[in-house]
């Protein structure tokens, strides 16, 4: 019987997880990329420039947070001239989980470590 | 060479030696130490050059950043790149997933190279190149010390034997002399000791000195320096003498020996009770033989109360004579064997008896054991079945 139940369980949490993945990248695609894929924001740029002032996905999502809590040049790594070319971006209304959330699942999109081949 | 010097030529050789192997071990080591690190940095010389060139292409998959990209590899050493938390991102080496500077100068028998990457170019903070220690070096390193040991060893060796020499020379010399005027002396006593005994003999079948006290004195003062000078020629002569070892009739010898002992034992009042088996025979050398039996008997009388009792008891096992004199204390039964060593110094000799018996007794694997009483009795027992 409490195999059953842990079975059960268990089956509901990947449910759940996949669902919340789901969902996840149902508001990334809606309340980000739709937008970014009109400005044509390059986010492969975006992504390798934080990764190479950030290193680690952490630092990266706390850096972006903060740029998207308070957009300014200020909060940006990228240079001055990348402005000029794609306007500012408006301060995010998500909630701070939500917006953590959507920026985990963008860099994710890019994630180095998924990019390398040919490796045991 | 003699015994004694061969012994302290050996004691000298060990302690020079093994003092000399000790520094150069010792220096050997540190060398070794010294010369390792020499080697191993500048393996790991090489394999920070060899990081720049990783880096170089990380910077450039960083740039290009294709759908796929292929970590940079090389068959020379392995590599890995890690973030700024130091945890492990990619590479050809994945042993290590979290960086540990300090733990990781000598990890698992290779050589470790740590860099950092600035900008951090796909993420990479550090880069680790990593190879096996190359043993080639090291082993011909190794080869060099042994064989410097090994030189220095036999060239330190020759040398001790050298100074050695020179050190028991005088020592030498001295022993030499020293031997030489005993053996001097034993052969010139041999004459005059001699004479003195057939003149007695042909004194006492005369009637007019026959039964005379001083006579038996001068009997007696002869015998014990006739023993005394077999004992001398015995440890003297012994190297140089060859046993022969015959099957002896002991009971009659001792028998023979207690009669020549009697007039000495008489001038001390002692009673002797003989207890001897007939027909006890060993394979021994009559000199061993007679130097055994003389000396305990000879023992038991010097050492003995006037008017005490001397009990010889021969048996197929064993050979004991007990007498009734001063005693030996336990502590010096451990070294009353040690030439020239007597019990109580109050009486005459030379403590060479002891040391002969012992000789004998090693010699022939005998046992001897002693067994004392102070102011009561001594037991001397040698035995020869176990």
């Amino acid at each position: 019987m409490g195999k059953i139940i842990l079975l059960v369980f268990l089956v509901f949490a990947e449910l759940m997880s996949s669902e919340t993945d789901v969902s996840n990248s149902e508001i990334l695609q809606n309340k980000c990329l739709s937008c970014h894929l009109s400005q044509q924001i390059p986010d492969e740029l975006i992504y390798r420039r934080y990764l190479m002032v950030y290193s680690t996905h952490e630092h990266m999502i706390n850096a972006i947070f903060v740029y998207m809590k308070n957009p300014d040049k200020k909060n940006s790594v990228m240079h001055h001239p990348f402005f000029f070319k794609f306007p500012m971006k408006k301060k995010s209304n998500l909630d701070d989980t939500t917006l953590r959330n959507m920026i985990q699942a963008y860099l994710m999109r890019f994630d180095v470590k998924n990019k390398f081949t040919d490796i045991d | 060479m003699l015994k004694s010097e061969k012994k302290s030529l050996i004691r000298f050789l060990l302690i020079y030696l093994l003092s000399t192997f000790l520094l150069f071990a010792l220096a050997g080591i540190m060398f070794y130490n010294y010369e390792t690190e020499h080697i191993l940095d500048k393996q790991k010389d090489r394999l920070g050059h060899q990081a720049q060139k990783i880096k170089t292409q990380i910077r450039t998959l960083h740039n290009t950043f294709d759908k796929a990209l292929v970590y940079p590899r090389s068959e020379l050493f392995e590599s890995a790149i890690y973030d700024s938390d130091k945890n492990y991102i990619m590479g050809t080496y994945t042993k290590i997933k979290v960086l540990n500077e300090e733990k990781l100068d000598r990890h698992a028998n290779r050589i470790v190279h740590i860099s950092k990457v600035e900008p951090y170019y796909l993420g990479a903070a550090y880069l680790l190149l990593t190879k096996e220690i190359d043993g080639t070096l090291l082993w011909e390193l190794q080869k060099s010390i042994y064989m410097f040991m090994l030189i220095a060893g036999v060239f330190f060796s020759i040398l001790g034997i050298f100074l050695g020499r020179l050190f028991i020379a005088p020592m030498r010399s001295s022993m030499e002399k020293m031997n030489r005027f005993i053996e001097d002396t034993t052969h010139e006593l041999n004459t005059p000791i001699g004479t003195i005994l057939a003149n007695i003999e042909i004194l006492e079948s005369s009637d007019k000195y026959g039964a005379s006290k001083e006579l038996n004195r001068i009997e007696i003062a002869s015998k014990t320096l006739s023993r005394i000078y077999d004992d001398l020629t015995y440890l003297t002569f012994n190297h140089k003498y060859n046993k022969c070892i015959e099957y002896l009739n002991v009971s009659s010898i001792l028998e023979e020996r207690i009669a020549y002992f009697s007039s000495m034992a008489d001038i001390k009042q002692l009673a002797f009770e003989v207890n001897i088996e007939e027909n006890i025979y060993l394979d021994i050398d009559n000199n061993d033989l007679l130097r055994i039996i003389d000396n305990l008997l000879s023992n038991a009388i010097k050492y003995n109360k006037l008017g005490g009792e001397i009990d010889v008891c021969l048996t197929n096992r064993s050979l004991r004579v007990r007498d009734t004199g001063i005693g030996i204390s336990k502590t010096d039964i451990e070294v009353i064997s040690q030439r020239f060593k007597r019990a109580n110094d109050s009486e005459g000799g030379f403590g060479l008896g002891l040391d002969i018996i012992n000789q004998i007794v090693i010699y022939y694997e005998y046992v001897l054991e002693i067994h004392s009483t102070l102011e009561e009795e001594t037991i001397m027992e040698i035995r020869w079945e176990r």
